[in-house]
């Protein structure tokens, strides 16, 4: 099978799975107690406005009718509108994007750069020191619920530490909502040659990343050595140090390369798990994120708002994955030859 | 039901090292704080009202702290000292820090327990038919898992629980029933909705290993065996299949508590639990008066860490023991 | 034959095994001459230290594994003139004592001077890199070497390539360790073992090649750096019948061209027949016969060569079928292992002399023959003999742990749970 067919495939399966998470919550939505027009309007409205409110948001429709609609809508893009504030629910989600990507790419990218070379070291000097430290860091993160971390890191660093760090560092990372997003300070710097934009951002990203990426830090430590250590305990291994090439590649191009490559297949399955994080990260921070917004949503029981935000997230989870599985059949080349 | 091997791995595992020694210490003193709650606890947990003369709560044993009160329009700086009552303080309202840790280890215990084991109940059948009957079954029931994948745990269960709300239900306490202790709550909340809803996050989970593992078993001669002797498909299931596939599931099932603990606690954090008492909505109580009470979001939330170590020390202890390749999702956390 | 000079001396070499049961003496103070261009055959049961001895030859012992005590001598003059400077004692002529020299020498002589095949070729190549980028790797070793003079390359052959040049590969085609040159000569050493379509072949990977394939791939790779010595470890174990012969001759073939040494280790004597000019027997870690192969097939005096031959008439079952040698693996268990003939629980024909360990006789034929055993200097009599049960009949449980050294280092499912020889002497299986 070639690497074409093989993602022809994982799309096929793709469209199959966002056809059933849009059906799911169409379903959740039709059993859902209570009728959408009293969130619209509240319940004390006068029922002729009820009814036209009904009529507008097509509620009155039979069900099968509501749900070609609501498949159409989301196929076409149209995710309807947010009972709550009705706007359109496509620009809520999307002008919430950026903020979540941002801080789900900072935070991957502190796991990635930390975790690698931490497990590496870990494997490489088996019950040594750096190795318990490892493991007991690895131990840690993963037990750690990230929005307590968030709490006690904004204890640390943004109640006790504020006034040393503004006095002998001469920053501190803020505790308010962010105020300039990526994009834009990316702009003025351009523009403007102005990098205080940049550095305001990189303040407040500094907790929510480091919040987001502790578990995962922890779990890819974890996995690059255990990964390695097997890695190292088999017989090619032996025999490529026979051919006597030296080290740094038996360890890096050989063992390392192999460790990692099953290793992004679990990171993939694990972006629930990053998107979850993200949402409750979002939340302890103020991070005007897509988590932020969906709590609000679920708050005010919103329910078109809602439905657009988790129909858009398994959407970037399928994506994501088949990207992943892209990335796996080029890196492991029994994938697409089976 | 597990072979000899295993526990001779087992064995040997926990004799030579350190962690699932402490990992099992710190589980059961976790367990017993659960189970005899009402007897260690010092003070009901639900009660309010335990503040200084000023209205402040108290700071845990051997701490104090400043703070401002108002005296008719001048505010002037007051020390509140800890008092050997409250050895972990109390929060805002008043409640006892202590007592609520104990209280909150039965929640995170039940949840943890009850929603694996009801996730082990959905997802092994499902997986093991899945996988037993291959084919065109296989392929249905699998997009059916990959869908319930494409939901982050945490956000489907918010899903869920936005729209069936989430209810609880008491369970009598036998130990205040009886009259044993007094003035200790008389049942504790066992927050249904959220138990069913991590079950039915985290289940695809246990479907995935039981399928792996019965189309590995499917075509080995032993099945083969009984099949031409006559045996039905459910017999081969529940007799040969379902024991081969129970060292994984085990394994999953250990490090998937670790995971549901989370998951509650974050349920909870954000108000979704329908329990107020539990570690998760107590560090979100904390949350607002981090400049001056710390201890009210800290503590809980040691209780959380420590609770989630330790099944993840046996959780790793099992895995290195009876090394089934498995994954699961983490915390939703 | 063979001229007399030799390549290879092996004093005293003992490997062991510090595992948790205790410490396995998987080789105990090894004695071994290799000629030069000669093949020498070890042959012996798993367990029996062989593939240890191999590996500690070429210095490929992992931990919990260690070589204790021992010199292995090996003839290479220039390398003697380099080493002579920082390391005088490891010097001896034109002989270097591998054990006594620095590990970068000794990593320096992987590839270039000793190369190794191994029994499962599947499990021997890296399963995500194509075929051809492996091989060349091995000739890219051989490559740097001889650019550089002995003197600089002996100093540390991984300090040339260091992981800064690894980082910079990754963007700098230049900085990749694997150079044009090396691609093209894995395609000639592809063609040379008789690989059609090497150039399309190159760019496979492990798993799209056959067993047979892969095993030619392996020896390609093993002839890379142009070695000295050949260590072959089983090197048709894991295949097909019809394709073990054709390995075989074309390792004899190469043989012949190159004139290199080939240390071969084996459990099969066919292989052996076939292949050697001089075999060891070993047992229990240590060569309890050894001569040409004319001593050992047909003049051998020791009861345990006799049983891998086949030829104990008492063994020959009603059906003409070859018998397994009684008894089990032997422990190498350093707590278990008593100061006796290591094979008299099994021997059928022991004796209380052999509770004593026995030294190493001169027997009948060659001079190169030579065995450890009482039968070289008395013959058998059934007044001296040892009760049957004398050592007791328990038994040890196939797959027992005690045989774990040789299998740990992960080269022999093929004779995983076998005890017992029942395939010596011929391709059978």
């Amino acid at each position: 099978m070639s690497i074409g067919k093989f993602l022809v495939k994982r799309l096929l399966q793709g469209v199959l799975v966002i056809w059933g998470v849009i059906t799911i919550m169409f379903a959740l939505r039709a059993v859902s107690p209570g009728d959408p027009a009293n969130l619209i309007v509240g319940p004390a409205a006068d029922p002729e406005i009820r009814d036209q409110v009904r009529e507008q948001y097509g509620l009155n429709e039979p069900i099968y009718v509501q749900y070609v609609d609501y498949v159409q809508g989301m196929v076409t893009g149209d995710f309807g509108y947010s009972f709550q504030s009705s706007r359109e629910v496509t620009t809520m989600v999307l002008e919430r994007v950026p903020a979540t990507l941002e801080l789900a790419i900072a935070a991957t990218i502190i796991a990635v750069v930390i975790a690698v070379p931490l497990g590496v070291i870990s494997a490489s000097r088996r019950n040594e020191p750096a190795d318990y430290g490892a493991t007991l860091f690895s131990l840690l993160g993963i037990s750690t619920p990230n929005f307590w971390l968030g709490l006690m890191l904004i204890l640390l660093f943004a109640v006790f530490l504020q006034d040393p760090m503004e006095t002998y560092l001469g920053f501190s990372f803020p505790q308010g909502r962010r105020t300039v997003g990526f994009g834009e300070a990316v702009i003025t710097l351009v523009t403007t040659g102005y990098a205080g934009d940049l550095l305001t951002w990189v303040r407040h990203i500094t907790l929510p990343a480091i919040t987001l990426g502790t578990y995962f830090t922890a779990m890819i430590t974890r996995l690059t050595r255990s990964g390695m250590i097997d890695e190292f305990g088999k017989p090619y291994v032996t025999a490529t140090e026979a051919k006597g090439i030296p080290y740094v590649l038996i360890r890096y191009k050989h063992v390392l390369r192999n460790t990692m490559i099953p290793i992004i297949t679990v990171l993939g399955l694990q972006l629930g798990t990053l998107i979850g994080g993200a949402v409750i990260t979002e939340t302890v921070f103020n991070w005007p994120g897509l988590g932020d917004r969906l709590i609000q949503a679920l708050n005010a029981r919103d329910w078109p708002l809602m439905q657009g935000i988790i129909v858009f997230i398994a959407l970037g989870f399928v994506l994501i994955n088949i990207a992943v599985d892209a990335l796996y059949a080029t890196l492991d080349p029994r994938v697409t030859n089976e | 039901m597990i072979p000899d091997r295993l526990e001779s791995n087992l064995r040997q595992g926990f004799r030579e090292s350190l962690l699932p020694k402490l990992g099992l210490v710190l589980l059961a003193s976790i367990l017993i704080m659960a189970i005899f709650a009402p007897v260690l606890a010092t003070h009901n947990p639900t009660r309010t009202g335990y503040l200084d003369e000023n209205g402040n709560s108290y700071p845990p044993l051997g701490t104090s702290y400043t703070t401002e009160i108002g005296q008719d329009g001048e505010f002037v700086e007051v020390e509140v000292e800890s008092t050997s009552d409250h050895l972990l303080g109390t929060n805002d309202i008043g409640q006892d820090v202590f007592s609520r840790l104990v209280y909150g280890a039965r929640t995170s215990m039940l949840v943890g327990l009850l929603g694996t084991g009801l996730a082990v109940l959905i997802g092994v059948p499902f997986g093991l038919i899945s996988g037993y009957y291959g084919g065109r079954v296989d392929d249905a029931m699998m997009r059916i898992a990959d869908t319930m994948l494409a939901f982050p745990s945490l956000v489907l269960a918010l899903a869920l629980i936005g729209v069936f709300g989430s209810a609880g239900f008491g369970i009598p306490d036998p130990l205040t029933r009886f009259g044993l202790i007094d003035g200790m709550p008389e049942s504790t909340m066992l927050p249904g909705t959220v138990t069913v809803v991590v079950a039915l996050v985290t289940w695809v989970w246990f479907a995935r290993v039981a399928r792996g593992e019965a189309m590995s078993v499917r075509n080995e001669e032993y099945v083969t065996a009984a099949r031409s002797m006559g045996a039905s498909n459910w017999t081969i299931l529940f007799k040969h299949v379902l024991p081969n596939s129970l060292t994984p599931v085990i394994v999953l099932a250990t490090i998937q508590v670790a995971a549901v603990i989370l998951l509650e606690s974050s349920l909870s954090f954000l108000g979704f639990s329908g329990t107020t008492l539990s570690w998760g909505y107590d560090i979100s109580r904390g949350q607002g008066y981090q400049r001056t009470s710390w201890w009210i979001s800290m503590v809980p939330g040691l209780g959380i860490v420590f609770a989630v170590i330790a099944v993840n020390l046996l959780g790793d202890w099992l895995r290195d023991a009876l090394d089934p390749n498995i994954e699961g999702e983490g915390g939703g956390a | 034959m063979t001229d007399t000079d030799d390549i290879l001396r092996v004093n005293d070499l003992s490997t062991r095994f510090f595992t948790e049961q205790g410490q396995v003496n998987a080789v105990d103070e090894l004695e071994l001459r290799i000629e030069r261009g000669e093949v020498f055959g070890i042959v012996g049961e798993s367990g029996s230290g062989k593939s240890v001895t191999a590996r500690s030859v070429i210095d490929l012992i992992d931990a919990p594994g260690e070589i204790t005590d021992g010199e292995i001598w090996f003839d290479d003059a220039e390398l003697a003139e380099t080493v002579r400077e920082d390391s005088p004692d490891a010097v001896d002529g034109s002989f270097v004592d591998l054990l006594s020299v620095s590990p970068a020498v000794r990593q320096s002589l992987r590839g270039t001077s000793f190369s190794m095949i191994f029994q499962d070729p599947e499990s021997s190549f890296n399963p995500s890199l194509t075929v051809g980028e492996q091989l060349a790797e091995a000739v890219e070793v051989q490559r740097r070497a001889s650019a550089n003079p002995r003197s600089t390359k002996a100093k540390t052959d991984s300090a040339e390539y260091s992981f800064g040049n690894l980082l910079l590969s990754t963007v700098l085609p230049s900085q990749q360790f694997v150079t044009e040159e090396s691609r093209e000569r894995a395609i000639e050493l592809l063609e040379l073992v008789g690989i059609p379509d090497p150039v399309e072949r190159a760019g496979e990977y492990p798993h799209e090649y056959s067993g047979g394939m892969l095993q030619r791939a392996m020896i390609a790779q093993a002839l890379a750096g142009e070695p000295d010595v050949l260590i072959a470890d089983e090197p048709t174990t894991a295949l097909d019948v019809t394709i073990q012969a054709q390995i075989l001759d074309l390792l004899d073939d190469l043989q012949t061209e190159t004139g290199m040494t080939i240390l071969l280790i084996t459990h099969n004597l066919g292989v052996v027949a076939r292949m050697c000019d001089r075999v060891g027997v070993m047992y229990a870690g240590e060569i309890v016969e050894r001569g040409t192969l004319e001593d050992v097939f047909d003049d051998h005096v020791h009861p345990y060569t006799e049983g891998l031959l086949g030829s104990i008439p008492e063994l020959e079952g009603a059906n003409g079928q070859l018998e397994p040698i009684g008894g089990n693996v032997p422990s190498l268990l350093d707590h278990e292992m008593e100061d006796r003939c290591h094979f008299a629980d099994r021997c059928p024909m022991a004796m209380e002399d052999c509770l004593d360990h026995p030294p190493e006789f001169d027997a009948t034929g060659s001079e190169a023959h030579t065995v450890r055993c009482v039968l070289a200097t008395r013959s058998y009599t059934e007044r001296d003999a040892l009760p049957p049960n004398y050592f007791g009949d328990e038994e040890r449980p196939a797959g027992d742990k005690h045989a774990e050294p040789d299998r740990s280092d992960g080269e022999q499912p093929a004779e995983r749970t076998q005890t017992t020889i029942s395939d010596a002497g011929g391709e059978s299986r």
